[in-house]
């Protein structure tokens, strides 16, 4: 059943120079790319004009994505206990520890935890398996670690997870509020189109409120550094002044809402005026005022929230504290008036859509209502029927490490990375009795901790549906073979089910078999009568095969009387809740748990500009490596001097027993007393730099979602005695206090430094490299440098500097090129300098070796007019010493 | 003619003589009536050339530089073939071995050298060469001309003594010639005076290559044979059968005839900086001279020494000879190397090293309070003359360390650039 399905995909033909429309795997913008195939590898990648996401613009880690396709690491076949073997051997393997535990300790000592990377069929049948058939609610994604706060926002406002407005409304909006978003790196495409539309129309205010002063900041009319975690503060204060000050659309609410009495005693009382709001805020409250008014003012405003207002310990509640504003004054569903959540990930809409969280149910169902858990497995003809909600991302990885949860299979994400205080993430998976991972890269830090790899599908061979945060599915498609044994995840979850005995149930031939069963349950008693649920793609349900190969890009809810898909929701003020009125829910404004102590700072986390997640896919693009090549810490230049730093000089973070290692940037950009760190680097790409593991896994009360911005840790200057770089053509884990490693064109760059005692640097480098023996080195008894080349056949293959000072091993991209060339003796000490020659014209064969005048210089001094050997030694002084040369001269002469 | 001219006479006819000739002609001869007189038959010819005479790089005209027309044409009396035998300094005149008398107003000694002995037996036998002249060389050429490379019933052809420069010259082009050849040195390596052991290594592997076999830490104790050299005897018990044999252990400088006259000296004819004796009627330069208890062996101090006395000459003026550290070249082709100053790396020297076992290529330097105090180079020597430059400069090299032993397109572009990164 599976082969056929894989037929699919694989045999697509294939012209010389195809082009192929498909979707972005990156970000939550979900832009439409253009793929240029020709030999089953993709050539060359163009924006989609016709896209509505991007029309036609990429950023840059989607212009790159040809160049990402061919990672060494790329895992071929299945693996168990660290062996390659067939897949019914992992597959029976996996089913029967799975079973064997499920049978001794219950369905809830089993778990999933997915990615916002799946695809929505994927994540489908991975929630309808869990839920329905093993019988758990235990599935969970590291959507929980992005979006999870705006979904209960969502949910408590409106009665459902919808967005309500799109992308153009960014654009057609008077006052875009951008409230801790960096869309400039986390969403670059929908940043251009928001700097475009600033530019069409100048008078469009942007305020942007970060506790940084983001790349954002560049095109904002007011930046607000408020206090991390003070935004529900600043919102309360707004909800208060739009209602003193006579603001609030008393017609709509009437109409629309529930609540605003209650929430605007709260708001009123905790924050009552403009200057309350800047105390706790800690910017002038001028400038508050400022973007009081400027809200207040205007109709069209959109406030965009992202990470900053979701990754809290009250993410919940400061999103609520913004929608209620927007509530209050009726800017919602119009043009260019919303709250809009802006995600992450390709598809965690998706994954909100199906339900594949552990307080979710399915299609916007939820486990507050028995008949919505006996409709779904009804629908689904479930045996064994999760009754109860599991697990949350934190709470499941805890139960792992206490042992009531026993098998976990973890598909396409990195949790070792990524989550909270993820050294007890580790421990936990360590301990676990049965660890599965599928992903598309054999050796992350997770699957390194795994009892079973299987090897799945990427962006170009994986084939499904994506939801962008506009609510817009779009389809990903799969034009390339997946290499060697590698299945796509929807096909590999369906082999385990049939594994588990649900091989009846699980007997998809083609993902459009599972999207129309997705689409027929979204539109299941989905009507005003029952219950109105938001996410409705009824018209969907019967979609031919040809229909879904060529689905263009379509907005939510698709039902019969919106067969074209859905712009803006909440145009006629009705909401998904019982009596169709959204709802304002009263907030109590929470700082953050910790506040740091006076030897700590706090540390925030972020995306950077060309790196994605934990750089599995981009961190094999050089070019991606260029903006930022190695983790940093932005450090305000006041902490830079308080803790003894300096700049470029590597520092350290500490928190829970974990150490982050950057390099220090001093950055005004920064508030004083806190850092950023980018979150990207892990144990494949440093010694030790996973910002995460510091994250103290507190976690929002209803959500689950851990504070991901601010961590008090502290901070102190790495004390190195030797700093130094390598590059070499093989990957390797250098043994070393300090590592990073940087991708190259030709091979690997490590920057490198250690602590305390010096290494014999000879000794340490040869031994990285045992099967190398051909190596030139340069040593310097005083230890202030140390170089050293390794060639195989005359080729380069390594080059190592060290140096106790900063100075004296500096690197230069020349010497990057010549890693894979081969060289001669000579070129070996432009190698070791490090730099080409400088020009110094070759002499050709040495004549004199007293003067060391070569051939070349003679020559030209003859044909100058040089006519005797007399002549020749006056002008080049050849000759003169011994004489041994005359005899030659005299030969040249004649 | 106005006043009569001074009587110049030079003793020795070598690379020193011939050279202070050269001097004084691009000064001013006409005050004087010179006379040359040399105990061999050519006119000056560069000694240094012998080695590739020998093998057979170059031939014997290509090195004479003064054939006996080039006297007559100058002015110059030439008497070749003759040895003096004594000075008589009241008369000032010298007596030749003849029995003639030459007067001179001005005596120059410059005797030079001769191979230095070694203690070993039985050195009396035939077939024990020494390599020091034309003639040593037309020897050996001869018995390599005659040589049967197939009857080989010894365990080499020819023995080589001495592991410093002038020993490898003969041993190297002994090889080129065909012979099998065994070298013997007392040190534990090789040019143990210009080299420090790692190098000298070097240095050994690639003259394996070209069929030389060495015997290092060893010393002949006797010859053995009747009348011609079968064998030689070592110390360390070893016993080597050979054809021939070149003793090449170093050179003792020609001093008797001046210390004879009761010239002062020691361990040659000491001379002040401007190359006069103590016997202020007599000049010396040379191999034969001792300046502040230092002798000389290459030619570019010698040079300076002729410089030296052809301003005092001709000109009266005076400017001083100073004995600068000299480096070190060997003349055997594919070899390169390079050594000047101090060449044994103690505690007190940063070192500085490259080692490129493959290429053989092998670079050291050593500083002392950031100063180039000692270059050793083997397999590419392009950059000594810089290094020694740098030396004799005492030029502070700190900030072109790191790209010093690349050489100077490396360290030049360094400098113009500090900031490389």
């Amino acid at each position: 059943m599976t082969s056929s399905a894989q037929l699919i995909t694989s045999d697509r033909p294939q012209e010389v120079g195809t082009t192929i429309q498909t979707t972005c795997c990156y970000c939550g913008v979900g832009c439409g790319v253009d793929a240029q195939v020709q030999d089953n590898q993709v050539v060359s990648v163009s924006g989609t004009q016709a896209h509505p996401a991007n029309l036609g613009r990429l950023c840059v880690k989607g212009s790159s994505l040809h160049e990402t396709q061919r990672s060494p690491d790329r895992l071929l076949t299945p693996m168990l206990q660290g062996e390659p073997t067939s897949w019914d051997t992992a597959l029976d393997y996996a089913a029967q520890k799975f079973q064997a535990i499920i049978a001794e300790h219950g369905p809830d000592s089993v778990a999933f935890y997915l990615s916002g990377q799946l695809l929505t069929e994927d994540y489908y049948i991975a929630n309808k398996l869990m839920k329905g058939f093993v019988g758990t609610a235990n599935i969970d994604t590291n959507s929980r670690l992005c979006m999870a706060s705006a979904v209960v926002a969502h949910k408590r406002a409106f009665g459902g997870d919808t967005v309500p407005g799109c992308y153009e409304d960014l654009e057609q909006t008077d006052v875009l509020i951008l409230v801790g978003s960096n869309t400039a790196y986390a969403h670059p495409v929908v940043y251009q189109r928001i700097a475009r539309a600033k530019e069409l129309r100048p008078e469009m205010k942007i305020v942007v409120i970060d506790p940084r002063r983001t790349a954002t900041c560049e095109i904002a009319d007011i930046h607000l550094p408020i206090k991390p975690g003070s935004d529900a503060f600043f919102f309360n204060g707004l909800l208060q002044y739009l209602a003193q000050h006579g603001h609030t659309d008393v017609d709509y609410i009437a109409a629309h809402c529930n609540g605003f009495d209650e929430a605007l005693a709260v708001a009123a009382e905790q924050v009552p005026t403009p200057e309350a709001a800047a105390e706790v805020c800690e910017v002038p409250s001028g400038d508050i005022e400022h973007v009081y008014r400027l809200f207040a003012a205007h109709e069209k405003v959109v406030t965009v929230f992202s990470q900053g207002v979701n990754q809290s310990s009250s993410g919940v509640d400061k999103g609520n504290a913004l929608i209620n504003c927007h509530l209050a004054t009726g800017k919602i569903g119009k043009p260019g008036a919303t709250p809009f959540s802006i995600t992450g990930q390709p598809n965690a809409m998706g994954g909100r859509e199906v339900g594949g969280l552990a307080n979710q149910l399915a299609a916007h169902m939820g486990y507050d209502n028995p008949a919505s858990i006996e409709r779904v497995a009804q629908f689904w003809q479930a045996p064994n029927m999760a009754r109860d909600e599991g697990l949350k991302a934190v709470d499941m990885f805890d139960a792992i490490h206490e042992g009531k949860i026993k098998a976990v299979w973890v598909m396409a994400t990195n949790p070792a990375v990524t989550m909270p205080d993820a050294g007890k993430v580790r421990e936990a998976l360590q301990k676990c009795d049965l660890v599965i991972v599928s992903d598309c890269i054999g050796n992350t830090d997770t699957a390194k901790l795994a009892d079973v790899v299987l090897p799945a599908s990427t962006w170009s061979e994986k084939h499904g549906t994506v939801t962008n945060s506009e609510r817009c599915i779009s389809l990903q498609k799969g034009f390339l073979s997946p290499p060697g044994e590698a299945l796509h995840d929807w096909q590999i979850i369906m082999r385990f089910a049939e594994k588990l005995g649900f091989g009846e149930q699980f007997n998809y031939r083609h993902q459009v078999e599972i999207f129309r069963e997705h689409a027929a349950l979204s539109a299941l008693d989905n009507n005003a009568e029952v219950a109105l649920r938001g996410f409705n793609i009824s018209a969907l349900a019967d979609i031919s095969e040809q229909d879904y190969e060529n689905l263009s890009p379509i907005q939510w809810p698709v039902t019969p009387e919106s067969p074209e898909g859905t712009p803006r929701l909440f145009a006629d003020g009705q909401f998904y809740t019982a009596d169709g009125r959204a709802r304002l829910v009263p907030i109590t404004a929470r700082l953050p748990v910790k506040t740091p102590l006076p030897n700590q700072v706090i540390m925030n986390t972020g995306r950077i500009r060309d790196q994605w997640h934990t750089m599995s896919r981009t961190g094999t693009a050089s070019k991606l490596l260029g903006h930022v090549d190695e983790p940093y810490i932005d450090v305000h230049p006041d902490d830079v001097a308080r803790f003894g730093l300096l700049e470029g000089d590597l520092a350290m973070l500490k928190n829970r027993g974990s150490v982050y290692y950057g390099r220090v940037k001093p950055s005004a950009s920064q508030r004083v007393g806190e850092v950023f760190v980018p979150m990207h680097w892990n144990g494949k790409y440093a010694a030790s730099s996973c910002a995460d593991a510091l994250v103290n896994p507190y976690v929002d009360p209803i959500c689950g979602q851990p504070e991901f911005k601010h961590s008090p840790v502290m901070i102190k200057p790495f004390r190195q005695a030797w700093n130094g770089f390598l590059i070499c053509s093989q990957d390797i884990r250098p043994e070393c206090e300090y590592w990073a490693k940087i991708t190259l064109d030709t091979g690997y760059k490590f920057r490198l430094a250690g602590g305390e005692s010096l290494p014999c640097w000879r000794t340490w480098a040869h031994a990285q490299f045992p099967e190398i023996s051909d190596w030139v080195t340069v040593e310097d008894s005083d230890h202030q440098f140390f170089r050293t080349a390794g060639f195989v056949g005359g080729v380069l293959q390594v080059m190592f500097s060290a140096a106790t000072d900063k100075k004296s091993a500096p690197e230069m991209r020349w010497l990057e090129q010549q890693l894979g060339q081969a060289t001669d003796a000579s070129g070996r000490f432009a190698i070791l300098a490090g730099i080409p020659d400088a020009g110094v014209e070759d002499e050709g064969a040495m004549v004199c070796s007293c003067f060391q005048v070569g051939e070349k210089t003679i020559r030209k001094a003859i044909s100058d007019g040089c006519d005797s050997v007399e002549a020749l030694g006056n002008k080049i002084k050849c000759g003169t010493n011994c004489g041994s040369c005359i005899p030659e001269l005299k030969a040249m002469l004649r | 003619m106005s006043k009569s001219k001074q009587t110049l006479l030079i003793v020795g006819n070598g690379m020193a003589a011939g050279r202070l000739l050269d001097e004084l002609i691009k000064r001013d001869i006409s005050g004087f009536e010179i006379t040359v007189i040399g105990d061999e038959r050519q006119g000056s010819y560069n000694r240094i050339m012998l080695s590739p005479v020998l093998a057979g790089e170059t031939d014997v005209p290509a090195i004479i530089g003064k054939p006996s027309a080039w006297y007559r044409d100058r002015g110059i009396r030439f008497v070749s073939g003759v040895q003096v035998k004594a000075i008589e300094r009241e008369q000032k005149c010298v007596l030749t071995t003849e029995g003639n008398r030459l007067r001179y107003d001005h005596l120059v000694l410059a005797t030079g050298s001769r191979p230095a002995k070694i203690p070993a037996k039985n050195q009396q036998l035939e077939n024990i060469y020494s390599f020091r002249t034309l003639r040593d060389v037309d020897r050996l050429l001869n018995v390599a001309r005659f040589h049967d490379k197939h009857g080989r019933k010894t365990d080499t052809d020819a023995l080589v003594i001495g592991g410093g420069l002038l020993g490898l010259e003969a041993a190297y082009g002994l090889a080129l010639k065909g012979l099998r050849v065994t070298l013997v040195h007392r040190s534990g390596w090789l040019l143990n005076r210009q080299l420090d052991k790692a190098a000298g290594t070097y240095l050994q592997r690639v003259l394996e290559s070209k069929n030389i076999h060495f015997m290092l830490s060893d010393e002949v104790e006797r010859f053995t044979g009747s009348h011609e050299l079968k064998a030689a005897e070592f110390k360390s018990g070893r016993s080597v059968s050979c054809k021939l044999c070149v003793i090449a252990t170093g050179i003792t400088p020609n001093k008797e005839l001046g210390l004879t006259a009761g010239l002062q000296g020691d361990r040659g004819v000491s001379v002040d900086a401007y190359m006069a004796t103590s016997d202020t009627s007599i000049s010396a330069i040379g191999e034969c001279v001792e300046f502040k208890g230092a002798t000389f062996g290459l030619v570019e101090p010698i040079w300076h020494q002729c410089t030296t006395l052809a301003e005092r000459l001709c000109n009266n003026i005076k400017r001083p000879f100073e004995n600068s550290p000299v480096p070190t070249k060997l003349k055997v082709s594919g070899v390169n190397l390079f050594s000047a100053g101090e060449f044994i790396t103690t505690d007190e020297h940063r070192e500085l090293l490259y080692c490129d076992d493959q290429a053989g290529i092998y670079r050291k330097i050593l500083l002392r309070d950031n100063r180039i105090v000692g270059a050793v180079l083997f397999g590419d020597a392009r950059d000594g003359q810089d290094y020694f430059s740098m030396l004799q400069e005492k030029r502070d090299v700190s900030d072109i360390a790191q790209y010093l032993l690349m050489g100077r397109a490396f360290y030049a572009a360094s400098s113009d650039e500090p900031a490389a990164a």
